[in-house]
């Protein structure tokens, strides 16, 4: 296997011992036993229930909220509504856990004061004895609405005179890029292919809708106890309510499901304001017609490219533009339009470059994060061009791949230069092998293979200055804690940092402890978002953990009157590596180290590259730390009378640098196969007029256990990421080229490209009569 | 959230029939659609009669070439019903589609049919094999074909002081064929797009009964009659078929909705009753010349 050579892999063996093994996850017997706690399964003494208040209109006035009747109600201890809140009025949505500044005001009111931007705003809130009454609550509590004019379209937004969300102008975000000469590119082309693509609202869909509960203890300190992948978030409900931020404690529970909606706060802050105005601890899970309005869902983009390109298939200008539906808030889609214009070309080397990028605010349901955070739009665009210019061309579209792939050494769209390997084409290439004969077709019934590369980062947006802290420290006994307050969102994150620790300490994994995700007593960690919790935690895991192994190799190293570069550590021994007659217990070297005064614990910072930001007329700079590169191939069998797609196989190939847990990144690949494949095919939040129509899990259609096709993990180990041993993130990346591969598959399957996702039953029929008709 | 209910538990049918005589309340079996729709839109404080403790409606008697199925009985329990497959194929093709297992092991034949939705899959099947339902009260008990008591929009001939008791029909004759097929947006529990079953019955090479019957896009689960007898007393040319399937497509009055738009509904309709009658007569066909 090829291996880059990584300054940040801390341990001398190429060869590892634990690490890359499909171990069982630390997290794992508790979760299959049932015994795993979440959020909406912690009581206390005296908890009371919280019911949310979310407006029905998308636009409009509020000229009255009155809560006489819901205060009256026996058994609601405190109803809030906006005027009961602290003088800040507003919560911060900006990128969360970090320190560095804002780009944008990004304030959100707590609850809403005189208007309402969207339908399903938070109003009013209540605790009562139990859940039926705080819901009986909420049903009294009269508000008195004046409809306004409402923007629905994110064209219609930046549209003279439309009604004004958000700013002066509805303009949420725009960048640009400007690269090469693109007028001399064009002039270059053999031929000029445009299209756009479109794609829905997406939802979440985790299996957990929001939970927590939140309490004032005994020391005045406001504790709350959340299913979150932001920690951090302490420091913001601490700056909403205001409180010291050392009077706040977020303790992140382990998470049944994040993929970017629980990275902004969602409830934690109701909860804080509630557990402070009744003086109990209060809890609220939120029922999921109300989880659909509680978090951001993927934002619907708009996405033009216009490719020039040569006879042979090389890439010679193009020109994008970008639209995206921010919703009444602004939230993260700043950033997430960053996401997309940085991957506007996906795997591709373009030297000439415009891309225009704008995010519009609207009174829909406003967008945030979601897995690929941008990414996958605008990769889903570049990889249904690719067979578009294929098919202009008459070449193999993995021919026109080739030709433009981005390769090491190389700029990408904003100019920075590509250091890690980059696997496209071996990861296609063995994607679409292990998809293997096309089945035949039958009179009806029509066979497609479809393949998609990408490229997404992994690590949060240099200037956002991100660090990483975690401790190590070895037992009197021998056994291992880590101390990380990573929050633990499903993808093995604390078991990873198990599983590294084991390696560097020689003990079998299952001597290792982490504690995890507590605001207040773990080091801080930053976000389980961005693809960055690996490769931030897992190398401060790991900065930590090597330093203790010196500790213990020196304090033995001593005792064995040997240099401690000829000892290594395994299955709970210190040996000298040849001579298996000397060796001692890590309890004993533990020991040894206690009696000579010697840390057996370490405090590590790992601290990622950082960038003071792109050229706003250019959008040339360094945005993130690294990209991992891979492709999906999927095979679908399509019925031509009644437009139905059943997806066959669903393989992913990807370039993983080093796999930590190969069953974790194998159950990433999974899970993202099927996820991608609601995208393609079937998941989309429907809303008229600002009013969800797919309110439940029985109109919003996430995959089922019977439409999962064969699916395959192909992993590939470059050891060229930034990650704890040449580790890449893997959780965003592994989604980004899913529902691209699922929309080539039918283009090939049915001759005829549908550019508007999901790709219904319905579009197929209508396409395939165009193409009829046509001729 | 789900609101408050009060839930009466009669421990026989006697019991039961004397409750829904005297007291306004809806009979509760699996309550897969009763419960979601409480919960999305209900008011508290409706009263539900449950039909758990009621055995007696539970289960399948085969009877010569007659099916009397129980009212109560489930989706699953059809499928675990060895004479099944060939007292009413489509009946099991749908309840293999039913849903997901979780719904399957708690939905009830009665439940489906009663609750009148356009989109109840087990109708479209039980209209192909001229399936009957026995109506029991406190007052008596009376028979009517199911298609004579599907009325309209979740509207039916069922009374509030009634149960449904049975389902019965006739096994089809040998040279039959009995199809169904459902289109969901996805595989499992998805609510269908449109549903389609038939039975084709040839004599002497030609067609000598045919039964077309369409969910999800009519107002209640019904029979396309006149493309049914487009299809009577002749061999089914494809001509034939794809004039009954046309026919059928007009007769259905679809809806737009968003899981499908009235167009492609009536498309559909066209496509898969098509697909349907062919491969009945081809398989009604092959019996023949067994």
């Amino acid at each position: 296997m090829n291996r880059m050579e990584n300054p940040l892999a801390g341990v001398k063996s190429e060869k590892f011992r634990q690490v890359g093994k499909p171990l069982i996850r630390t997290d794992s017997p508790t979760k299959v036993y049932g015994t795993a706690v979440y959020a909406g399964d912690l009581t206390m003494p005296g908890m009371l229930y919280a019911a949310v208040l979310h407006s029905e209109r998308a636009s409009a006035l509020l000229r009255r909220v009155d809560t006489t009747r819901a205060k009256e109600l026996p058994g609601v201890h405190c109803v809030l509504t906006a005027e009961d809140l602290p003088a800040s009025q507003g919560v911060m949505t900006d990128m969360p856990g970090q320190t560095g500044g804002m780009t944008k005001n990004t304030k959100q009111p707590i609850l809403a004061k005189d208007r309402v931007r969207f339908c399903g705003e938070p109003i009013a809130l209540v605790a009562a004895e139990s859940v039926a009454i705080a819901e009986q609550a909420i049903g009294l509590i009269d508000v008195d609405y004046q409809d306004i004019d409402g923007v629905y379209d994110p064209f219609d937004a930046l549209a003279p005179g439309a009604p004004i969300v958000y700013g002066d102008d509805n303009v949420v975000a725009s960048y640009k890029i400007r690269k090469g000469d693109i007028e001399k590119g064009f002039a270059e082309a053999d031929v000029i292919v445009e299209n756009t693509f479109t794609t829905q609202y997406q939802e979440q869909a985790f299996l957990e809708p929001e939970a927590a509960l939140a309490w004032v203890d005994e020391l005045e300190v406001l504790n709350i106890r959340s299913s979150t992948q932001v920690v951090e978030h302490y420091r913001a409900v601490a700056d909403a309510i205001g409180l010291p931020h050392n009077r706040v404690r977020l303790r992140a529970e382990f998470v049944g499901g994040g993929f970017g909606g629980k990275e902004v706060m969602t409830i934690e802050v109701w909860l804080a304001l509630l557990a402070l105005a009744s003086r109990r601890p209060v809890r609220l899970v939120q029922p999921r017609e109300r989880s659909f309005l509680s978090h951001g869902p993927r934002h619907p983009f708009n996405i033009t490219h216009r490719t020039g390109v040569t006879r042979d298939g090389k890439i010679t200008a193009l020109q994008i533009s970008f639209t995206s539906d921010a919703g009444a808030y602004a939230k993260l889609s700043p950033y997430i339009l960053l996401y997309a214009t940085v991957g506007a070309t996906g795997p591709y080397r373009v030297d000439n470059l415009h891309v225009d990028s704008v995010s519009a605010a609207t009174n829909n349901l406003p967008a945030c994060a979601f897995r690929g955070f941008g990414t996958m739009q605008a990769n889903l665009a570049c990889e249904g061009q690719m067979e578009e210019i294929a098919k202009t061309l008459g070449m193999d579209s993995m021919e026109v791949r080739r030709r433009n792939f981005i390769r090491t050494g190389d700029a990408n769209a904003t100019g920075q230069i590509i250091r890690s390997a980059v696997w496209s084409d071996q990861c296609a290439t063995q994607a679409l092998a292990a998809l293997g004969k096309r089945p035949e077709n039958s009179q009806t019934t029509r066979i497609g293979h479809g393949v998609a590369c990408y490229q997404q980062s992994y690590g949060r947006i240099l200037w956002m200055k991100d660090s990483s802290e975690a401790w190590v420290g070895v037992e009197m006994d021998g056994t291992v804690v880590v101390r990380s307050a990573v929050a633990d969102i499903g993808g093995g994150q604390s078991s990873a940092l198990a599983q590294i620790t084991a390696e560097i300490l020689g003990v079998p994994m299952k001597e290792v402890v982490v504690y995890f995700g507590d605001g207040a007593v773990t080091p801080l960690a930053g976000t389980s978002t961005a693809s960055r919790a690996l490769y931030m935690s897992g190398n401060a895991t790991q900065m930590a953990a090597t330093r203790v192994r010196e500790n213990l190799l020196g304090c033995a190293g001593r005792h064995f009157s040997v240099e401690a570069e000829e000892l290594d550590m395994n299955d709970s021994q210190v040996f000298v590596v040849g001579d298996p007659k000397r060796s001692m217990t890590i309890n004993d070297c533990v020991k040894l180290c206690a009696a000579e005064g010697v840390h057996r614990h370490n405090l590590a910072i790992f601290k990622a590259p950082t960038s003071e930001g792109i050229d706003p007329e250019t959008g040339q700079g360094e945005v993130f730390p690294d990209f991992t590169y891979g492709a999906h191939a999927a095979q679908v069998a399509v019925d031509i009378e009644t437009g139905e797609v059943r997806v066959l196989q669903s393989i992913g190939a990807h370039d993983v640098g080093q796999a930590i847990n190969l069953r974790a990144v194998e159950g990433q690949v999974e899970g993202s196969a099927l996820m991608g494949q609601g995208f393609a095919l079937c998941e989309e939040l429907i809303l008229e007029q600002g009013q969800l129509q797919t309110r439940s899990l029985s109109e919003y259609l996430i995959p089922t256990s019977e439409d999962v096709p064969k699916i395959k993990a192909i992993i590939l180990e470059s050891g060229s990421g930034l990650g704890p041993f040449g580790s890449k993130g893997i959780g965003e990346p592994v989604y980004a080229p899913v529902a691209a591969s699922i929309a080539n598959a039918v283009t090939d399957a049915i001759g005829v490209h549908i550019f508007e996702l999901p790709i219904t039953p319905e579009k197929i029929v209508k396409a395939l009569r165009r193409k009829e008709t046509v001729g | 959230m789900l609101p408050s209910f009060e839930l009466l538990e009669p421990h026989s049918l006697d019991e039961a029939l004397k409750m829904l005589a005297t007291s306004e309340a809806t009979p509760l079996a699996g309550g897969t659609n009763l419960l979601p729709d409480l919960r999305a839109h209900g008011r508290a404080g409706r009263r539900f009669i449950s039909l758990a403790a009621l055995d007696q409606l539970r289960g399948v008697e085969h009877k010569g070439n007659r099916v009397i199925m129980g009212g109560s009985t489930t989706l699953n329990d059809i499928l675990r019903d060895p004479l099944m497959p060939k007292a009413a194929p489509s009946l099991v093709s749908m309840a293999k589609v039913f849903a997901g297992t979780m719904i399957r092991n708690a939905a009830t034949i009665a439940g489906n049919i009663c609750y009148g939705s356009p989109s109840a899959d087990a109708i479209p099947p039980l209209l192909s094999v001229d399936a009957e339902v026995t109506l029991t009260s406190a007052a008596g008990e009376r028979t009517l074909p199911l298609d004579s008591f599907l009325l309209g929009y979740k509207k039916t001939a069922h009374q509030p002081d009634e149960l449904l008791k049975t389902v019965a029909w006739t096994i089809p004759a040998a040279d039959s064929a009995n199809l169904f097929y459902k289109l969901g947006r996805r595989r499992g529990d998805a609510i269908t797009v449109v549903g389609v079953a038939v039975t084709v019955v040839i004599e002497s090479g030609s067609c000598s009964k045919a039964r077309i019957a369409l969910g999800s896009v009519a107002p209640t689960v019904f029979r396309a009659k006149e493309a049914e007898n487009i299809l009577i007393g002749g061999p089914l040319t494809a001509a034939t078929i794809d004039q009954a399937a046309l026919t059928a497509a007009q007769a259905s009055r679809p809806i737009d909705d968003i899981r499908a738009s009235a167009e492609y509904r009536r498309h559909a309709v066209h496509m898969l009753v098509r697909r349907l009658l062919t491969q009945a007569w081809q398989t009604s066909g092959a019996k023949q010349h067994d």
